[in-house]
């Protein structure tokens, strides 16, 4: 599925219908280059999800958090892997003990850098540019 | 009194010795995972991530600050509790716990911001004065926070998406340019022309003190793309006139709305001098007095000196927490 959008509302949008069809235990990986909207995509997921507060970048923070009620999701787990430069740097963010649980969806920007496979998504999102507009492709 | 402070919230694993006495504080040790002299006697450099992996650090630090196995001339612990990266936060965390009791020492738990606001507090003859407004810039953090007295913060406003510091490493590796990107883009800007482009003055408009900096790395990245002949030097200096124009803008704006007395630029982007000059020159043409703040360069990025004076202060109005319940908090905030 391709979806293309012109500003930040329009990703917004994109990202909040495909935040429907998400359940608990779902892993989303967003590949594309910086300024591509890969969070401002996340924020619409989790503003879907109720979550009102900023949705900040977690390049430098690598894994933000975003508590969420109403369902059994009770977390976005939001991560970056951008400032990785080695695989073994992964394992001892201990992601396992979230990645997967039914009370949680994963958001990862830069899943790439994560060379050993360590986690495998439901979801591959991967954010292009074509005539100034932005290119969403949802892949399931 | 005289505290051991620790810091692992990020990369750096730092470990520090700070005195206090009437009022000064002296610096008696302190160490960085990052120094030279460190890597030389244990071996090998630290990635810019793999730092996290403090657990391997933090004894070889301890040992060289030269801190006894007892803890004998140590009168409390302080550490930095949050935010920051969990896995990381809890080396630091655990040790200070483990010490204290251990050495039946008191605890104080440090939030790293507040760490960063007291690197002013160091090297100086006339620390800020209240009301003081802060402003913090660093690679994970842009705020906000007015101080009204010692630990006493009202968060003002942040960025809603990209730390400043961090919009300064994407721009600089769009440019090709090497990490950190703060230091690179601003000797690159020194021979470049602020006037070249015109870049957006993010949220300038906007009447409340949130900044915002991912439109800005957009709008270099749309400029990259579109331009096949780029001089990396204008690029460099016109992005970081937008940068500071907004900071300086917002910050004076925000002491119309606050009138403080003193103001804190700290954090790792605080050692940036274009930033530092344009604000102080600003605040410097007020009409009212208003001092202004930086910490020594040595001391504006990461470092466990801050965390030792933050903790010093907390210390003093006796907010110690137990050691058999603080817990690593990534999310913990100032105000």
């Amino acid at each position: 599925m391709e979806y293309l959008t012109h500003n930040e509302e329009e990703t917004k949008k994109v990202a909040g219908e495909f935040a429907k069809t998400l359940k608990g235990g779902d892993v989303i990986f967003l590949s594309g280059d910086l300024g591509m909207g890969k969070t401002t995509f996340v924020r619409g997921v989790a503003e879907y999800f109720g979550f009102s507060d900023p949705v900040r970048s977690p390049s430098f923070t690598i894994v933000n958090r975003y508590p969420i009620t109403g369902s059994e999701i009770t977390q976005i787990l939001h991560i970056d892997f951008y400032r990785i430069d080695d695989p073994s740097e992964i394992p001892p963010l201990a992601l396992e003990e979230e990645v997967g649980q039914p009370d949680t969806i994963v958001c990862i920007e830069w899943p790439e850098k994560d060379e050993g496979h360590t986690i495998s998504p439901t979801h591959h999102l991967r954010f292009t540019e074509r005539e100034n507009r932005h290119v969403i492709t949802i892949e399931k | 009194m005289r505290i051991l402070a620790i810091e692992t919230s990020c990369d750096e694993t730092a470990v520090a010795i700070v005195s206090m006495m009437d009022g000064v504080f002296t610096i008696e040790k302190s160490i960085l995972s990052s120094q030279a002299k460190i890597h030389a006697l244990y071996g090998g450099v630290v990635p810019e991530v793999a730092a996290r992996e403090h657990a391997a650090w933090i004894f070889p630090l301890m040992k060289d600050v030269g801190v006894s196995p007892e803890g004998e001339g140590i009168d409390a612990i302080a550490v930095t509790a949050g935010p920051g990266l969990v896995p990381a936060l809890r080396i630091g965390v655990e040790l200070g716990k483990t010490l204290a009791w251990a050495w039946n020492k008191p605890l104080v738990a440090v939030n790293h911001l507040e760490g960063h606001i007291y690197s002013v507090w160091l090297n100086t003859e006339k620390p800020p004065s209240f009301p003081a407004l802060s402003l913090l810039v660093s690679g994970g953090h842009t705020e906000f926070i007015l101080m009204k007295d010692h630990g006493d913060y009202t968060l003002l406003g942040m960025t809603r998406d990209d730390a400043v510091g961090e919009a300064f490493d994407k721009v600089a590796k769009m440019l090709g340019l090497p990490y950190p990107g703060g230091p690179q883009i601003s000797r690159e800007a020194l021979e470049g022309d602020a006037t070249a482009i015109s870049f957006p003055r993010p949220m300038l408009d906007s009447q409340d003190l949130d900044l915002s900096f991912s439109g800005l790395k957009t709008a270099v990245r749309v400029y990259l793309s579109e331009h096949d002949d780029i001089s990396v030097a204008d690029v460099s200096a016109s992005f970081l006139q937008a940068v500071v124009d907004t900071l300086v803008a917002k910050t004076m704006r925000a002491i119309t709305q606050t009138k403080p007395v003193s103001v804190i630029l700290s954090g790792g982007v605080s050692a940036n001098r274009v930033l530092r000059e344009t604000l102080q020159s600003s605040i410097s043409q007020l009409d009212a007095e208003v001092t202004f703040h930086a910490p020594d360069l040595s001391l504006s990025g990461d470092n466990a000196v801050m965390i030792a004076v933050a903790g010093l202060m907390k210390a003093s109005r006796g907010e110690y927490v137990d050691p058999l319940t603080l817990v690593a908090d990534p999310n913990m905030r100032l105000a």
